[in-house]
């Protein structure tokens, strides 16, 4: 049971690694087949991990709701929607337009949830706002640089800023393409290989918190 | 000339749309049960369409319908079953909620961390970090019809002029971040360098990243404005009226209870 | 003065609120319509689709979601409207499950202004998991990623689909991004193997991360956030949402720089009063 629980799926992710790591090296027939095969299995396996994730997100919020912690109101509006999106949903075979008009799922979408989700992302427009009012302080000469580049590239972005001061549009171009790639590139170097680290690690099993925690680790 | 009448549903919609807007922006005023009825219908709706669109794609698209097809062509044919191999992974996977059964997840997480990190090692190495390195060390000169010239076109992102700030950002960046060691001399001009170069960045960050903000505000405004026409019943005016009537009636209503504090 | 400028450094936000409110509406009533300028590297994806012969098939990945909606929906218009106008086989899909129903409905408005049909001129596959797994998948086999399309028709056979059995077989391909789940994706599994050449249009916030790529030309364009979309549609001279859009943003950017100047005159007014000012 041991090897089931604790070896087996180290050795899985040890074939596999390895077997998908040399596939890119190798565009043999008969490693194109496994790829294309194992590709579209991986699509549907993260499917299911989908659900996974949405199941999680049930559980918290029917706890709050048995237990009638303070604003299980809200909770119990949250399952109302979601239940009703989802019977909308299956009643209208999942699909948001019929011969070019709208089913009642599509409606839901297009009136609730689109705003919704654009609107709370928008707010943030007013907190950066006041953020750039009470934190923006050229307190040292790192911040005064970080002030100057800010206020540039938010004049050289936009067509008033363009029209009144004519150079920050080429200063804005400069300053991403030259200065600003400079650091991306830094960063995007030292991260991947990082990331390269990590999926040997993972490969080679000395990393193993993918697997969960418990006993059997 | 009169405006043409919109569809029933249409108006409905953009008086939901309005009416849900204006309760998530009266999070401005303060957090209040209007913001927080908006917030849980978002999280519902969301997972809600989420569970619809994964359940008709990955069970029924991609799973369901070619498995039918494959064994209705086949029968006898071990290949169309194959697609159970995944399916059967998939169910792997749930049984992470099953306590005594929850190590089968193990399986499919394996099958799935393995192959994921197997192929983003190969193509994280070409797409990453070789390119990457690649294009920072340009060569500085260029044959033309007069020899050998460099360019010092600051305008021009390729110019041997950039290609060498270029390579002082990258340079002095990675050795702010990764060498650990103590920046004297020689080693402090390359970080301070560094650090100049991650202001600029940083800098230029948030200037995109307000302009993007303010898009957004520009998107949400914009629904607003159309749905305050009359063709709509003008349901953004008569929906910011309801919301704010509503928090003053909140606010009341609190400050009765909590005797004269604000809710906060 | 210091105590005008120590009210003014603890003004309530609700005033800032206000201001931006104001910023984003006025313009929004009133346009001044200042001219947009276009920059190299939306220029590049324009003529890069400029330069493509009819019939070719392009892909459009749109990598976002309605959080992003009113700097990305703006760019798929003009692109799509450019695409059409240029007879191409256009090609629709998106990594991100919570809009698929953007997509379809962009897909369908500006198919319907442009007089095209679905199965024959465009196809719009919608969402399917897996991310990288996918793009390797419809790599490998279009088919099998894909087997039918977004309205349940199967792809095999779509007359749009012709001759095309995998991402070789596309011409361009333009992912319209918010986040990880896009440019980079698509170059990593994608244009890294199968070779087609592709460009990228973003939010402002991922924006200035892709200018690497774009130096190194694994895209050969970028179209970053609003401003970048009123690029477009003035390549294309069809003016849209960005172009009616940027008074407000130019207005809004304005009244930001205009708080953070104020911010640091008052900083300097009070600098030195007891050590250091809030």
């Amino acid at each position: 049971m041991i090897f089931l629980k604790r070896q087996l799926p180290l050795a899985i992710t040890f074939v596999m690694g390895i077997a998908f790591t040399f596939q890119y090296y190798i565009p043999h027939p008969v490693s194109e087949d496994a790829i294309t095969n194992v590709s579209k299995w991986m699509q549907i396996i993260s499917g299911f991990a989908l659900f996974l994730g949405l199941a999680s997100l049930f559980h918290v919020h029917a706890v709050k709701i048995t237990r009638q912690v303070p604003g299980w109101g809200f909770s119990l509006a949250l399952y109302v929607a979601m239940i009703g999106t989802i019977v909308i949903g299956f009643w209208s075979h999942g699909e948001t337009k019929v011969d070019g008009g709208q089913t009642a799922f599509g409606w839901l979408y297009d009136y609730t949830m689109v705003p919704l989700q654009g609107t709370m992302f928008s707010i943030l427009a007013f907190f950066i706002a006041s953020a750039a009012y009470r934190a923006f302080r050229a307190r040292s000469r790192e911040a005064s640089v970080l002030l100057v580049a800010a206020v540039v590239v938010m004049m050289g972005r936009v067509p008033l800023g363009q029209f009144l001061l004519p150079w920050t549009w080429d200063v804005t171009q400069w300053l991403l393409n030259v200065l600003n790639s400079a650091v991306r590139r830094a960063i995007l170097i030292g991260v991947s290989m990082g990331a390269v680290a990590l999926s040997l690690k993972i490969i080679l099993g000395i990393e193993r918190s993918y697997l969960g925690g418990g006993r059997d680790q | 000339m009169p405006e043409a009448m919109l569809p029933t549903e249409v108006v409905l919609g953009a008086w939901v749309a309005a009416g849900l807007t204006l309760f998530i922006y009266s999070f401005l005023y303060k957090d209040n049960p209007l913001f927080k009825l908006g917030e849980h219908l978002y999280v519902g709706i969301s997972v809600g369409y989420s569970v619809v669109l994964a359940w008709h794609t990955v069970f029924l698209r991609l799973l369901w319908e070619p498995l039918q097809k494959a064994v209705g062509e086949a029968p006898a044919s071990p290949d169309s079953y194959v697609l159970l191999i995944p399916a059967t992974l998939g169910v792997f996977m749930l049984t992470r909620f099953i306590p005594q059964i929850s190590w089968l997840s193990r399986i499919a997480f394996a099958f799935v961390v393995g192959f994921g990190s197997g192929v983003a090692i190969p193509r994280t190495i070409s797409s990453y970090i070789l390119k990457q390195i690649e294009d920072t060390v340009n060569p500085l000169l260029t044959m033309g019809a007069g020899g050998l010239t460099m360019g010092f076109d600051l305008a021009a992102p390729q110019s041997g002029v950039n290609t060498i700030i270029l390579l002082v950002g990258v340079v002095s960046v990675l050795f702010y971040f990764f060498f650990s060691v103590e920046h004297t001399g020689a080693g402090m001009v390359t970080a301070r360098t560094g650090i100049y170069f991650l202001m600029i960045a940083f800098g230029a960050a948030f200037g995109y990243t307000v302009m993007s903000r303010m898009s957004l505000l520009i998107g949400r405004f914009r629904d607003l404005i159309t749905f305050a026409g009359a063709a709509y019943g003008y349901a953004t005016l008569v929906l910011l009226a309801v919301t704010v009537l509503s928090l003053v009636g909140w606010e009341l209503a609190t400050r009765r209870k909590t005797g004269g504090a604000s809710p906060e | 003065m210091k105590d005008f400028a120590r009210r003014m450094v603890g003004i309530d936000r609700r005033i800032i609120f206000l201001l931006i409110t104001a910023a984003i509406l006025l313009p929004m009533l009133k346009p001044f319509g200042l001219p947009i300028k276009v920059s190299p590297e939306v220029k590049a994806v324009y003529d890069y689709i400029e330069a493509m012969p009819e019939r070719s098939v392009f892909l459009l990945s749109f990598d976002f979601d309605p959080s992003s909606k009113p700097e990305l929906e703006p760019q798929a218009v003009a692109l799509l409207r450019h695409a059409f106008r240029k007879n191409l086989r256009v090609i629709g899909m998106t990594h991100w499950l919570t809009g698929t129903g953007l997509a379809d409905g962009v897909f369908s408005a500006v198919a319907a202004e442009t007089g095209k049909e679905r199965g024959k001129d465009y196809a719009f596959l919608g969402w399917s998991p897996g991310g990288g797994a996918l793009i390797i998948s419809m790599g490998q086999d279009l088919y099998k990623a894909f087997p039918s399309d977004y309205s349940k028709t199967p792809t095999q056979g779509m007359p749009v689909l012709e001759g095309v059995r995998n991402l070789r077989d596309v011409n361009y391909m333009v992912s319209l991004a918010a986040g990880g789940s896009g440019i980079e994706m698509w170059y990593v599994f994608g244009k890294d193997k199968y070779r087609f050449e592709m460009a990228g249009g973003s939010t402002g916030v991922i924006a200035p991360g892709l200018y690497p790529f774009l130096r190194s030309g694994q895209i050969n364009g970028l179209i970053g956030g609003l401003q970048g979309a009123a690029e477009y549609e003035t390549l294309i001279g069809q003016k849209g949402m960005a172009t009616a859009g940027m008074d407000a943003q130019s207005a809004a950017h304005f009244v930001i720089i205009a708080l953070v100047l104020l911010c640091n005159v008052f900083y300097f007014m009070l600098r030195g009063e007891q050590g250091r000012p809030r």
